[in-house]
């Protein structure tokens, strides 16, 4: 229960930073999303069995405060789950390598999500700019922030998942 | 009588008297100062340890009290300064907040046949492919869905969602945006469309229209979406292709969207939903 409230309470906090920060700092017209590095990073520290509950609710919460269509945050917030579960069990002797790989990943999917669905409701972009001017910039500024939020978050960890550390 | 007055007492005063006026009088003509400075030197050496050592003496006990009256002073100033740098940081914003809330009062007042309700911007939206900000009124202020947003400038956007305490704004530079407007100069009539990167392209100006660069553009009415002749950019370039029936042209916003802190909903126009009528 109380690794659940602290990840909610960071989820809440990071949500804020997104939408009064860090949804300005841009390259070219990119921007960073620390919501999606949050979840991967607290998909790799936390191993609770019913995790992908508070999954369920950030992605809820994040389509409710983005013009997205909530099925979007929560595809891909439900793939970082899955795919964290299996690089714990395979890769935790890396776990930087593992954030930067699903960091990687879950942006890539993220944005391509994003295009798609404008697609399918029929706005008019052009997918070079899209591609050149949005999605790899965001992607960039999602993988050089990856490192300090996992650092952060591997931080917060060791008070909120104590038995983990000690393991 | 004389004998007497030369009594060998006398005479030993006179003597006396005489050598003390011959030393003083040496003395005030300068001719004693070696001697005097000789002397006297031993005695200022000796006054001037004295008075160190009496000095370091008291510096000695009293140097710790001061030092630490002191250093309890220092800190008490340096909070007060902190203190006082933060009003003077909270005070600024307060000002840079009235000078955009006293525009937004001007843009008001010269714009009467409207009804406004200022709001602050929160938010912005969280993914880069869409333009959206959050401002701090909802429902309970009035606000419903599809209100025009504007500030001095000119056009911002209209309200796509909205909760009783906070509204969601699709900026014009919104990908999924449009907004029919008119050429000041050239009086025809177009489409202004955002685009994923935020920029806004004019579109739908027949291409024999001759358009100039720097012609405003306004909002037309049309469409029912946003009141006419609100401000929305100016005409930077045109491109005319060959076999077109339109031209387009790129177009600089009258608002900067980057750095938008308030803005004004425009609450007694009820925009009109034409979608059910598009084929």
């Amino acid at each position: 229960m109380w690794t659940y409230l602290i990840g909610f309470t960071g989820f809440l906090m990071t949500s804020m930073l997104q939408m009064s920060v860090f949804s300005q700092w841009k390259i070219l017209s990119g921007s960073a999303d620390i919501i999606i590095l949050f979840i991967v990073a607290w998909c790799l520290q936390d191993r609770s069995k019913h995790l992908w509950l508070l999954v369920v609710l950030m992605a809820g919460l994040v389509g409710t405060l983005s013009a997205l269509p909530a099925y979007i945050p929560l595809v891909v917030y439900l793939l970082i789950y899955r795919v964290s579960r299996l690089f714990q069990a395979r890769l935790m002797q890396s776990p930087l390598l593992s954030m930067l790989v699903l960091t990687f990943a879950a942006s890539l999917l993220q944005v391509l999500l994003n295009i798609a669905y404008l697609f399918v409701v029929r706005v008019d972009i052009n997918f070079s700019d899209a591609l050149v001017e949005v999605a790899l910039p965001s992607v960039l500024l999602n993988m050089l922030l990856a490192i300090p939020v996992h650092a952060i978050i591997r931080e917060v960890s060791i008070y909120a998942f104590p038995k983990g550390v000690e393991a | 009588m004389i004998t007497k007055l030369f009594t060998l007492k006398n005479l030993r005063n006179l003597i006396i008297i005489l050598v003390v006026v011959g030393v003083l009088a040496l003395a005030v003509s300068g001719y004693l100062t070696p001697v005097f400075s000789f002397s006297v030197s031993p005695l200022i050496s000796a006054q001037s340890w004295l008075s160190q050592r009496y000095l370091a003496f008291s510096d000695f006990f009293n140097s710790p009290r001061d030092m630490a009256t002191l250093r309890a002073e220092n800190a008490q100033l340096k909070n007060e300064a902190a203190l006082l740098q933060s009003e003077i940081v909270a005070l600024q914003e307060n000002l840079a907040q009235s000078e955009i809330l006293y525009t937004l009062l001007d843009f008001a007042r010269t714009n009467p046949e409207h009804e406004y309700v200022a709001a602050t911007v929160i938010g912005r939206e969280i993914t880069p492919f869409l333009q959206y900000i959050i401002i701090d009124k909802g429902s309970n202020d009035g606000l419903r869905h599809g209100m025009p947003v504007v500030t001095q400038q000119g056009l911002v956007g209209r309200i796509d969602a909205l909760i009783s305490d906070a509204s969601r704004i699709q900026l014009i530079t919104d990908a999924n945006s449009t907004v029919n407007v008119k050429l000041q100069t050239a009086g025809v009539e177009g489409l202004v469309r955002g685009s994923v990167t935020g920029e806004i392209t004019l579109d739908m100006v027949p291409v024999e229209t001759e358009v100039q660069v720097g012609d405003i553009l306004m909002t037309s009415g049309l469409g029912g979406t946003y009141p006419a002749n609100i401000f929305v950019g100016q005409i930077l370039t045109m491109q005319s292709k060959l076999n077109v029936l339109f031209q387009t042209g790129s177009i600089q916003p009258v608002v900067d969207f980057s750095n938008l802190s308030a803005v004004l909903v425009i609450t007694n126009f009820d925009s009109v939903d034409i979608s059910p009528l598009v084929p």
